[in-house]
C-alpha cells in the first residue's frame, strides 16, 4: 500500500516544556494506524500540526511522497487531511445538519448559507455511515454521544484521504462503538488512511492495522497491531503495568448510616419509582446504555433536574434537593459527564477551576478569598491527582485531556463531599492515570465518602464497586452484589 | 507518578526570565495602555507645546475623565458575565437629576448643608441599586437578553427624569458637594480621587472576593460554573447592582462638576464608554476582569480627546476616531492570533531562506 501522509522530525515545544521531539509517523492509504500514548505524551499536539491548527518549530510533512512543508488549517483540507478533535469544536448554536455542511462550505469558500444545501449535504453523510441523527435539532441539545457522531460526519462530508480521529469514542458505548468501526471499515475498503487515537485497548486492538507509541514526545515503538499484545501496549506507552485486578477498599466497621438513601424518586419521562442507598465507604456502580437514564438520575440527585416524587436523604437526612448550591450544601459533589462545557472552564486558570466548587471553603470576612488557602488547595489536589503542569496559573485549556479530567476530580474532591457521584470518571484517561485515579477513590471512600460511580467501563466498575446496579428504561434493573461482580455478568446484563 | 521531568524543566526556564519581563507578559495589555497613554501625551504636547502639557489643560483633563470612566467601568464589569449596561448614563443622569433637586429641596426645608448633602448623595446611590437591581431580576429571572434589557431600561429611566424635569435641566447643588465638584487636593482633583479610590475597590471585589470570581466563571462558561454550584441570579444580580452603583457614582460626579442636571446629559458618553471599556480589555463574550484597563483606557481616550479639540478638530470627527478605535481593538483583540501566526509564518520562511543561502554559501566555499 502506498503511503498516504509521512510526518517526519516534528519537534515542538510549549513554553520550556518539550512537547514533541523528533517525531516521525507515517500512514498508509486504507489502514488505520493508532497513535498511543499516555495523558500528555503529544497525541494531540501531533495531529494539530499535521492539521495546521498549531505550527511545529521543526519538521515537515510529505503528501503521497510530496514535501508539503508545514501546511496551514486551509491547505491540509485542501490536501485532503481531516480531523475530528478531542474537543470536538462544533458550533452549539446551529442545527446538526449546519455543522455538518460547515467544512464543506468551508472548502468551497462559498459565503452563503443555503438551509436545503446543507440538509442534503449532511442528510447524504449520515446515511452513507448508516446512522440516526435528527438532522434539524441544535447541538446543544443533543448528547455527547449524538455530538461525537455529528463531529464524525462533518469530517466526512468531505474528500478525505488521510482522516485522524482524536478520542472519536470517549462518549460513546459499546453500540455507537460498533457502527463507528463498521464506518471505519468502510472507509478503509475506499481508501482513506485512517489515524486513530484511543485509551480504551479493546477498541484499538479491534480497529487498528498498526501500532505507533509516543511516551513524552517521542516515538519508543512502532509496529503491526498483532505485535502487540494489550499488556505490551500499555507496558510500552506508560514504562510499566499498572493493576487492573478487582481490589475492593475496606468497609467501615461501625454501623454509620447509608451516605445516600434515594426512594422511589422520579422525574417526568425521564426515570421513576428509582430506589437505592450507598453506604458510608461504599463503591457502587451504576450502569446502563446510553438513554437509560443513568447520567438524569445522577443529575437529579445533585439538583440539576430537580426529582418530582420520592426522597433523597445523605447521612440519614432528608434533603429537598431543588439545585446544585442545595446539592452541595447536602454534602453532594458530581463529576459530570461532559467535561468540556460541563467540567471546565477552558480559559480559567487551573487553580481557580479546582477551587470552584468551594469558593465558601476559601473565603473569609466580607467574602474575601484567603489566597493562600487557595494556593494550598489548589497545590494540594495538583499533587494528589498528579496534573501534569508547570504552572496552576496557566489556563486548563494548556492542559492534555487526561488532565483536564483530572481537575475535574480535583474540583469535587476538594469539596469532601459526603456522596461523590462521577459519571464516567476515567473517560479520556490513560491507563496509568486510570489506576491511579481508581486509587484515589479507594482511599476517598475509606475516609466515609459513599461513592456513586457511572460507567461503561467493565473492568473499571469490576476493579472498584462493591456492588454495581443496572438502570434500563429509566428504571432499576437488579444488581449484582459483592462477589457476583465480573466482567462477565455485567456484560451478560448489559446485553440483555 | 512520573511526570516530573516536564515541570522541573519548565520551573527552571521561568527562573532564567527575568521578573519584569514575566511582570509585564502577565499584564501585556496594562502595559500597552500606560505606554500608549504616554506616547499620546508627548505626541501632542510635541504638537502643541504651549497649550497641550500646561497645568491647566493636565488638570482640566484629569477633571474630565472620572465621569465618563466610572460609566466604562459599569459597562466592563457587566461584560465580566458576558452582558453589558447601556442604561449607564441613563442611570447616572436619573441620580444626578435627584442630587440636584435634593440639594434644593432639602436644604429649602431648613436641613443643613451637610445634612442635605448625605441625604442627596445616599438617595442618589440608592437609586444606582435600584435602577441596577432591576436590570439584574430582569436579565435573571425573566431571561431577557441584556443588550436588549439595558436598551428597555435605558429609555424607562430616561423617560422618568424627563417626566420628572420636564425636559428642564435642574440647576444647583449643596456648597459641599460644588466644593467636592471644583476642588482638588495635592494638585489632583477629589473627583479623580474618588475615580482612584472606586477603581481599586471594584478591583478588588472583583479579583479577590467570592462575588467577583464567581461572576468572572460565570461569564467564561455560564454551564461549567452552574455545574460548580454557582447560583447564576445571584452572581448576575449582584453585578447589574454592582453596575449600577458605579453608574451613579457617575451620576454625583457630574452634578458635583457641573452643578446641573438633566434628562439628555452625555448622550455621546454611551459609545465614548464601551470604546473604553473595550480598549480597557473587557471581553463583551465574558470572564475577562478589565478594571484597571478600563481606568488606564478612560485616561487614554481623554487624552486624544483633548488634543484633538486642542487643534481645533471638530466634534464629529473626534467620535469617527472614537469608532475606529472600537474596531481597531476588536481587530486586536479577536485576530491577534491569525495575525501573529501569519507573521511567525512569514519569519520562519526568510529564517529558512537565510539558513538555506548560508549553506549554499558554505558549499562554494
Ligand atoms: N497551549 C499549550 N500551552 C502549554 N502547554 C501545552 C499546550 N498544549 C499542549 N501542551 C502540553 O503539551 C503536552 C502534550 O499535550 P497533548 O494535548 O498533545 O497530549 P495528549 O497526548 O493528546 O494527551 P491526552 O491523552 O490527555 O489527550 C502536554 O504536556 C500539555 O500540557
Ligand atoms: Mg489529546
Amino acid at each position: 500500500m502506498p503511503l498516504a501522509l509521512q510526518a517526519k522530525g516534528i519537534t515542538k515545544t510549549y513554553g520550556g516544556v518539550k512537547a514533541l521531539t523528533e517525531v516521525d509517523i507515517d500512514v498508509r492509504a486504507g489502514e488505520v494506524m493508532c497513535l498511543a500514548g499516555a495523558n500528555g505524551s503529544g497525541k494531540s499536539t501531533l495531529i494539530k500540526i499535521i492539521s495546521g491548527v498549531e505550527t511545529a518549530d521543526a519538521g515537515h510533512i510529505e503528501m503521497d511522497g510530496v514535501d508539503v512543508g508545514r501546511p496551514s488549517v486551509t491547505d491540509s483540507i485542501d490536501l485532503g487531511i481531516q480531523v475530528i478533535y478531542q474537543d470536538m469544536s462544533l458550533f452549539p448554536n446551529l442545527t446538526v445538519a449546519e455543522n455538518i455542511a460547515m467544512s464543506a462550505r468551508v472548502k468551497a469558500r462559498s459565503k452563503v448559507v443555503r438551509v436545503q444545501a446543507a440538509r442534503s449535504i449532511a442528510a447524504r453523510v449520515v446515511e452513507r455511515l448508516g446512522l440516526q441523527l435528527s438532522l434539524d435539532e441544535k447541538v446543544e441539545n443533543i448528547s455527547v454521544a449524538d455530538r461525537q457522531l455529528v463531529a464524525i460526519c462533518r469530517a466526512l462530508a468531505l474528500d478525505v484521504k488521510v482522516l485522524f480521529m482524536d478520542e472519536p469514542t470517549t462518549a460513546l458505548t459499546w453500540r455507537e462503538i460498533d457502527s463507528l468501526s463498521r464506518v471505519v471499515e468502510q472507509l478503509k475498503a475506499d481508501g482513506v488512511a485512517i489515524v486513530f487515537v484511543s485509551h480504551k485497548t479493546e477498541e484499538v486492538f479491534m480497529m487498528s492495522d498498526r501500532i505507533t507509541v509516543l511516551r513524552n514526545g517521542a516515538v519508543v515503538k512502532s509496529g503491526a497491531a498483532a505485535e502487540f499484545t494489550p499488556d505490551t501496549l500499555i507496558e510500552s506507552l506508560l514504562g510499566y503495568l499498572p493493576s487492573e485486578e478487582r481490589q475492593l477498599s475496606a468497609l467501615p466497621v461501625e454501623d454509620k448510616a447509608p451516605a445516600l438513601e434515594v426512594h422511589e424518586i422520579g422525574r417526568n419521562d425521564l426515570f421513576e419509582g428509582v430506589s437505592f442507598e450507598v453506604g458510608a465507604g461504599e463503591i457502587v456502580g451504576l450502569t446502563g446504555l446510553l438513554g437509560s437514564g443513568r447520567s438524569e438520575i445522577a443529575e437529579s440527585i445533585f439538583g440539576i433536574l430537580p426529582i418530582d416524587t420520592g426522597e433523597i436523604r445523605v447521612a440519614g437526612q432528608a434533603k429537598p434537593i431543588g439545585s446544585v448550591q442545595e446539592g452541595i450544601e447536602a454534602g453532594i459533589g458530581y463529576v459530570p459527564e461532559d467535561r468540556l462545557t460541563q467540567g471546565v472552564i477552558l480559559e480559567q486558570s487551573i487553580e481557580s477551576n479546582l477551587i470552584a466548587a468551594s469558593l465558601d471553603k476559601v473565603s473569609g470576612r466580607g467574602g474575601f478569598l484567603d489566597s493562600g488557602q487557595m494556593a494550598r488547595a489548589s497545590q494540594h489536589a495538583v499533587e494528589k491527582l498528579g496534573i501534569k503542569t508547570d504552572n496552576p496559573a496557566n489556563p486548563v485549556s494548556s492542559l492534555s485531556g487526561g488532565n483536564q479530567q483530572r481537575v475535574v476530580l480535583g474540583k469535587w474532591m476538594e469539596t469532601e463531599p459526603s456522596v461523590l457521584i462521577l459519571n464516567g470518571p476515567t473517560v479520556g484517561v490513560d491507563a496509568g492515570s486510570k489506576a491511579v485515579i481508581l486509587d484515589i477513590l479507594r482511599l476517598t471512600a475509606e475516609q466515609g465518602t459513599g461513592i456513586l460511580m457511572i460507567s461503561d467501563d467493565v473492568p473499571e466498575l469490576v476493579s472498584v464497586c462493591h456492588r454495581v446496579l443496572f438502570v434500563r428504561r429509566g428504571r432499576m434493573d437488579g444488581a449484582l452484589e459483592m462477589d457476583e461482580v465480573s466482567p462477565e455478568r455485567i456484560r451478560e446484563r448489559l446485553d440483555r | 507518578m512520573s511526570i516530573d521531568t516536564g515541570r522541573q524543566a519548565s520551573r527552571s526556564v521561568e527562573q532564567a526570565t527575568p521578573p519584569w519581563a514575566l511582570a509585564v507578559k502577565r499584564n501585556g495589555s496594562t502595559f500597552g495602555l500606560l505606554s500608549l497613554a504616554l506616547v499620546l501625551a508627548m505626541a501632542f504636547s510635541a504638537i502643541n507645546p504651549d497649550s497641550y502639557a500646561t497645568l491647566l489643560n493636565v488638570e482640566s483633563i484629569a477633571f474630565s475623565i472620572p465621569e465618563v470612566g466610572l460609566m466604562a467601568l459599569a459597562i466592563s464589569v457587566a461584560m465580566t458575565i458576558a452582558g453589558i449596561d447601556l442604561s449607564t448614563v441613563a442611570v447616572a443622569n436619573l441620580t444626578a437629576i435627584f442630587i440636584a433637586w435634593y440639594s434644593r429641596v432639602g436644604v429649602e426645608q431648613g436641613q443643613g448643608q451637610l445634612t442635605a448633602t448625605l441625604i442627596a448623595v445616599a438617595g442618589g446611590l440608592l437609586i444606582g441599586v435600584l435602577c441596577g437591581l432591576l436590570n439584574g431580576l430582569v436579565i435573571a429571572k425573566l431571561k431577557v437578553a441584556p443588550i436588549l434589557t439595558t436598551l428597555a431600561t435605558m429609555q424607562i429611566f430616561t423617560g422618568v427624569a424627563v417626566a420628572i424635569t420636564r425636559g428642564e435641566a435642574a440647576y444647583g447643588v449643596t456648597d459641599p458637594l460644588s466644593s467636592f465638584g471644583y476642588n482638588s487636593l495635592l494638585g489632583v482633583p477629589i473627583v479623580f480621587w474618588l475615580f482612584g479610590v472606586v477603581v481599586v475597590a471594584v478591583w478588588l471585589l472583583m479579583t479577590k472576593t467570592k462575588y467577583g470570581v464567581s461572576s468572572t466563571m460565570m461569564g467564561a462558561s455560564r454551564t461549567a460554573a452552574e455545574y460548580s454550584g454557582i447560583a447564576y441570579t445571584w452572581v448576575v444580580t449582584r453585578t447589574y447592582v454592582l453596575a449600577g452603583l458605579i453608574s451613579a457614582v457617575a451620576g454625583l460626579v457630574l452634578v458635583s462638576r457641573t452643578a446641573s442636571a438633566s434628562a439628555g446629559y452625555g448622550s455621546s458618553y454611551l459609545m465614548l464608554a464601551i470604546t473604553i471599556a473595550v480598549l480597557g480589555g473587557a471581553n463583551p463574550f465574558g470572564g475577562r476582569v478589565a478594571v484597571v484597563g478600563a481606568a488606564l483606557a478612560a485616561i487614554v481616550l481623554q487624552l486624544i480627546a483633548s488634543g484633538l479639540n486642542m487643534m481645533g478638530v471638530s466634534t464629529y470627527i473626534y467620535q469617527i476616531v472614537q469608532g475606529l478605535i472600537l474596531v481597531g481593538v476588536f481587530v486586536v483583540a479577536f485576530e491577534r492570533k491569525r495575525v501573529s501566526e501569519a507573521i511567525s509564518r512569514r519569519r520562519r520562511r526568510a529564517n529558512a531562506q537565510t539558513s538555506q543561502t548560508n549553506q549554499q554559501k558554505e558549499h562554494q566555499k
